[in-house]
Parts: C-alpha cells; structure tokens; sequence
C-alpha cells in the first residue's frame, strides 16, 4: 500500500525497507540491546489521564519555544532556521533534495543493532521536519513538541542537515500524552557542530523512544545531552558515524528517577572510522523506588581509526535497593594505537560524606541534595555552552530538592 | 557544658566494646587535653559525640547543657554548637568548598531561628578567616578539600570552626600533619577563638601542641577509660616516660 500522498522515490524506499522489516518480539529473544528492556513500554502501554490537567503538561520549559509540533502540526515561531519543511511534505514532493538522505541513517544503524522501532517509523512517518542550517546561530533553537491525547502511536521522523562551519544548539522539550517513536536522522558537514539537548520530564507520561543517528564530516562536533527528570519511560538508541579525521563527541545523559517503577533505556553506538577522533560518553542516573536504568554504550573502532580516544563512564546512585541499573559498556577496537576507557559503578550515598555535612549543620534533605547534584556534575560538565548549563544546573537543583523532600 | 557520665559505646557491626565506662565534665571556658596510646577509643569517643552511626550506645549519659545528645540529630547537634574536626576530613568531589561553607552556616542560622547571611557577607567572613589561616583564593573555590594536602585539609577544619562559632569543640589530632609553621598558625586561630563561654576538648599525640593551647586539664585514655586526670604537667611526664605507668 502506498502511503497518502507520496512521492515514488518515497514509496519505492518504503517498499524495500517494508520487506527487510524487522519483528521487535524476534529482535528481543537475540539482541543484547533489547533483552533487558522492558518491552511494556511499547505496547499495552495504559496509562489514566483522567486526574491529569492536561494544559499544564508543558514540559521542562526553560526557553520559549521557536518550533512547535501541536500533534501533526508544525508551527515556527520567529525566523531560526533557514529552512523548515514538514516531513510529510517532503515525502510527497519528487524533488526534494531529502530523497539523497531520508532513511539511509535509519538503514545504516541496523547493521549492528536491530533496530525495529526506527524502522516502523520510516515506513509509516505521521509528523516531523527537515531543518537545514546553512547559518550558525548565536541562540539556540527551541524545539517543543506537543502531542495531544488522540494519536495513539506517534511517529515522528525528523532530518536535519547542518553545513560546513555551522554551529546549532537545539534544544528539544515538550510532553508527550501517547506512545512517542521519533526518528532524526542528522548530518554535519566539515567542521559543523550540532548541540543537541533532549530535555524530557515529568510530562512525557508515556514513553518516548528516541533514535538519533548522525554522520560526521572531518572536524565536525556532535554533543548531545538527555535529561530524564521522572520521565515515566524513555529508550533512546544513538548512533554515531565519524567518518573523518578530528571529529569529537560527547554523548552525556542524566537520569534522576524516584516516581514508582520509571525507567530510563540509553543505547548508544559510537563508530570510530577515521583518524584522530574523540569521543565520551557520561552517564549518571539517581535511583529510588524501583526505578530502572539501562545504559548499554558501545565503542566501536575500525582498523583505520587510530589514534582513537574513547571515554565512556556510567555510574549510578541508588538511594534504595530496589531500584536496578543495568550497565553494558562495550568495545570493540580494530586499530591498535587507541586510548579507550571505561568505566562503571552502582553506589549508595557515601555514609562518610553525608555525616560531614550533617556535622556541619547542613539539614539532612540539603546535604542529600548536594551529593546527589555533586553526582550528577560530571555529566552537566559535558555542556559547553556556560549559559545553557547554569539554567538547566539550575532547573534540576530545584528539581531536586523536591525529589529529596519525598 | 558536657557531661558525659560513664559512657559505654560498641561497634554496631561487631561485638566490640570500644569505650568502656568513661566519665568526663567539661565546663564552659575550659580546655581538656586527651591523650593516649593509639586505638585506645580518643576517636571513637568525638565521633560518638558528634553524632556519627555506626556505634551502639551501651549504658551511660552525656548531656550538652540540659540536652540529651543520644536525643539530637546530628545536625541538630552542629546546631547546638557542638563542633568536631576530624582527624581525616573528607574529600566531597562536585561540592564547591563556598558553596558547602556556606550552606553550612546558614542552616545552622536557620535551625537556630537566626536570619540567613547575604552572599556578600558571607564572603567578606570567609575571606578574613582565610586570610588569617593562610588559606588561599584558590583553595576556597575547590571542591571540599579535594586536592588539598593532608596540612591544608586541617586548616580547613578551623577555617569552618571559625566560621561556624560553634561553642564547644573537638580537636581530633588537629596538630597531626602540620608543619611547624602551620601548628601556630592554627594555635593562634583557636587561641584567638577561645572565650570564656567556649570548651575545648584537645586530642592530640603530642605535648608540643598544648605549649600553644594550653589546657586547664590532661586526661589520659587507655582501653576505653579515662585513666588519669592532671594539669598541663601530665603531657609533659607522658612525653617523657610514654604511656608505660598507665597501662
Ligand atoms: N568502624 C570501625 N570498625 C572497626 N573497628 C573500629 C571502627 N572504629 C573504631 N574501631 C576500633 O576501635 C578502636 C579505637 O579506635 P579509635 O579510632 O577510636 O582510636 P584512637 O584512640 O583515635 O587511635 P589513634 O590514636 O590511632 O587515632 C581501634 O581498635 C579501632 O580499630
Ligand atoms: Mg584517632
């Protein structure tokens, strides 16, 4: 069945994908990426709205939004891009310059990893954008999606190409009020740097599955950092293709959990192909009352990678034992002059630190807050932009201390 | 001021008694020096006293003023003025020294019902203080003694003494680590602390310290107990002779 509206290049790539297309309960019984991840957050996902006021579900709205996605509705406000195309118009259009980039990422990532749900949502995108940067941008843009309780399964598919010398900094925020599968498939050209915040909450009461998968020219910078503030369920698969000399990324996630069984799923693939690239990976989650984290995060180094440097740590704070962290750090390195590093740890609060806090005065809530925001700090520190930072360190230190209080 | 009265404390984890029937009675304005071999329970007895966990109170009292310290919360203690610096300060990566000294200060402020210092107040304290304990600028904006030398650490100990005015305070082998310099350095803070309403409890391995502070009472811990009680000449025998007589 072709799809409403679509163009052939668009219907003959959904034909092609449609028969290499992948059973998610299949892919659960072989992968390593999917055994531990609780598939509930797929499928019968039920969840009561009827308590819930609606209009207040804003999401970590730090910014004003500059592009916001009403449902399938795409609204920009102000100039910030270049370009913004909705998705469902490009598919339908014969000459979009996107036939040469819609979906060959999305094919790539599976080489390594099945990935089914990247590939429902190719074959059946419901809203999304292409934003092309041929400038940079001193502000960031402020991304908002709001999805309302009708759609039941919501694809979103996005692509996003940044030019030679440009600099971006997106920040991604919203709620979402059903399933949410987004796909970005990215490019940055030489030297182009992409910082990419996905800043997800409370109000993303069903889970979001997020994929982004990024080619890297020469020079070019990747940063992307999550948040998952008591965000009910998120997995998030990234993958990351350098493919020339001198690229550096920084893949950093925060999860701060206490609201009964949440559950943060991080997935991410870093392909060293070409000389001189650096990249790091920080992960920090803050555990309570049954919450899950997963972080599986793999290094990957071609035989023409050398001198790779690859960092990789992901460390847990569980305030109470039952709460689980699941970690699987992984290399596999076919060049032999490279630096790759990891490292993982699951631990309470320090007893010892805690008492002299405490023998300093500090109430006990406080000195809880301090350590866990000292926890989370080296993850923080992955965010370049000083200002973005201080907000959004601001933002969760007031988080946290209603975190603490309960 | 305190009046601990015939403590007996164990290790929570295991069956081991550590203070075994100790009694003491400090009075406001006076300096108590403990000394004694190692492992004989001097730690044991200001971390109990400070409020750490991890210990089993057995039988016994000890009254700050007419609290019950076995009835106060840790940072209620802090509160009450009642200040411990420990023999091995810890390291608190991602926790800014300002920001910790300060947060300090201002809950005590808080429990005790005062107002908050403004930042620029606060700051103005800190940096006389630090001047005064040869603390450096860049030192103070550290984390909590990360990096710091084992000496640097213990003049951080004073530094937040001083900042904090507690009213009763625990010397736990301050002078252990600092170099001569140093060790009059921090005399002459603590000295320049000391006041008739304030109490020391001085812990120390060695009789040089207390030529700087000069303690009103010696008492010598062995196994748990107060052995011996004396003036300032009992450091000066035990320097000489060691701890032989008393064991
Ligand atoms: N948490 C603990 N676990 C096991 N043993 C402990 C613990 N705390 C204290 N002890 C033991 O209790 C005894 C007293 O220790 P404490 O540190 O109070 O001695 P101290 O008099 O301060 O010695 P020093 O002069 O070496 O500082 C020692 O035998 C020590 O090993
Ligand atoms: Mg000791």
């Amino acid at each position: 069945m072709n799809h409403v509206n679509s163009s052939d290049w668009y219907n003959s790539l959904r034909k092609e994908f449609e028969e290499k297309s992948l059973s998610i309960e299949k892919v659960n019984r072989r992968s390593e990426y999917w055994r531990k991840s609780n598939l509930d957050i797929l499928e019968d996902f039920v969840q009561d709205t009827s308590q819930l006021d609606l209009l207040d579900l804003n999401g970590t709205c730090l910014y004003e939004p500059d592009l916001i996605i009403n449902g399938d509705i795409l609204e920009l406000v102000g100039q910030k891009s270049d370009q913004v195309v909705s998705i469902i118009d490009v598919i339908a259009d014969e000459e979009s310059f996107a036939k040469n980039y819609f979906g060959r990422l999305e094919e790539k990532s599976q080489k390594l990893i099945p990935r089914p749900l990247a590939r429902d949502n190719t074959l059946d995108p419901k809203v999304g954008y292409v934003l092309s940067f041929s400038d940079s941008s001193e502000k960031p843009l402020i991304i908002h999606n709001k999805t309302n309780t009708s759609a039941s399964n919501l694809f979103q598919r996005n692509l996003m190409i940044v030019d030679k010398d440009v600099e971006v900094t997106i920040i991604e925020t919203g709620n979402n009020l059903s399933v949410f599968n987004t796909v970005t498939e990215i490019y940055l050209g030489e030297n182009a740097k992409l910082n990419y915040l996905d800043l997800t909450g409370e109000n993303n009461i069903f889970p979001k599955i997020s994929h982004k998968f990024c080619d890297l020219a020469e020079k070019s910078s990747f940063n992307h950092f999550g948040l998952r503030l008591n965000t009910k369920a998120t997995r998030t698969e990234i993958e990351l293709h350098l493919n020339g000399q001198g690229i550096n990324t920084s893949v950093a996630n925060v999860s701060l959990l206490n609201k009964k069984s949440h559950y943060s799923d991080e997935n991410v693939l870093i392909n060293h192909n070409a000389y001189e690239c650096k990249s790091r990976q920080v992960f920090k989650s803050v555990l309570e009352n049954d919450c899950t984290s997963i972080v599986r995060g793999k290094i990957y180094v071609a035989s023409e990678a050398q001198k790779t440097d690859g960092y990789q740590s992901s460390r847990s704070l569980l305030l109470n034992e039952s709460s689980k962290f699941l970690c699987k750090p992984e290399l596999e390195i076919y060049a032999d002059d490279v630096i790759c590093s990891h490292g993982s740890t699951s631990s309470s609060l320090d007893r010892d630190s805690l008492f002299y806090l405490l023998s300093r005065g500090v109430h006990k809530n406080k000195a809880k807050e301090m350590l866990i925001t000292a926890f989370i700090s080296e993850a923080l520190d992955e965010i370049e932009d000083e200002s973005i930072k201080s907000a959004l360190s601001n933002y969760i230190d007031i988080w946290i201390s209603s975190f603490s209080d309960e | 001021m305190l009046k601990i009265d015939n403590l007996k404390v164990s290790l929570e984890e295991e069956e081991k008694q550590i203070i075994k029937g100790l009694s003491l009675t400090i009075n406001s304005g006076e300096v108590h020096a403990i000394m004694g071999p190692n492992g004989s329970g001097k730690s044991t007895l200001s971390s109990v006293l400070a409020g750490k966990a991890g210990y089993t109170v057995d039988s016994g009292k000890v009254n700050f003023d007419e609290t019950d310290l076995f009835e106060t919360e840790v940072e209620e203690r802090a509160a009450l003025g009642i200040f411990m610096a420990f023999q091995y300060p810890i390291e608190i990566p991602g926790v800014g020294n300002m920001n910790f000294l300060r947060t300090a200060l201002n809950s005590q402020r808080k429990t005790r019902g005062q107002e908050e210092l403004n930042a620029a107040d606060f700051l103005k304290l800190v940096r006389e203080i630090a001047k005064d304990l040869e603390i450096s600028d860049e030192m103070m904006r550290r984390p909590v003694n990360v990096g710091a030398s084992g000496g640097e650490k213990k003049r951080n100990e004073i530094l937040q003494m001083c900042l904090l005015e507690p009213r009763f305070v625990i010397l736990d082998e301050t002078d252990s680590g600092l170099d001569v310099d140093a060790m009059k350095l921090v005399s002459k803070g603590v000295n320049k602390f000391s006041s008739s309403s304030r109490s020391f409890l001085v812990i120390t391995h060695y009789q040089r310290l207390l030529n700087y502070i000069v303690p009103d009472f010696v008492h010598i811990m062995v196994d748990g107990k107060i052995v011996k009680t004396g003036d300032k000449n009992l450091a000066l025998h035990v320097e000489e002779t060691g701890y032989k007589d008393f064991l």
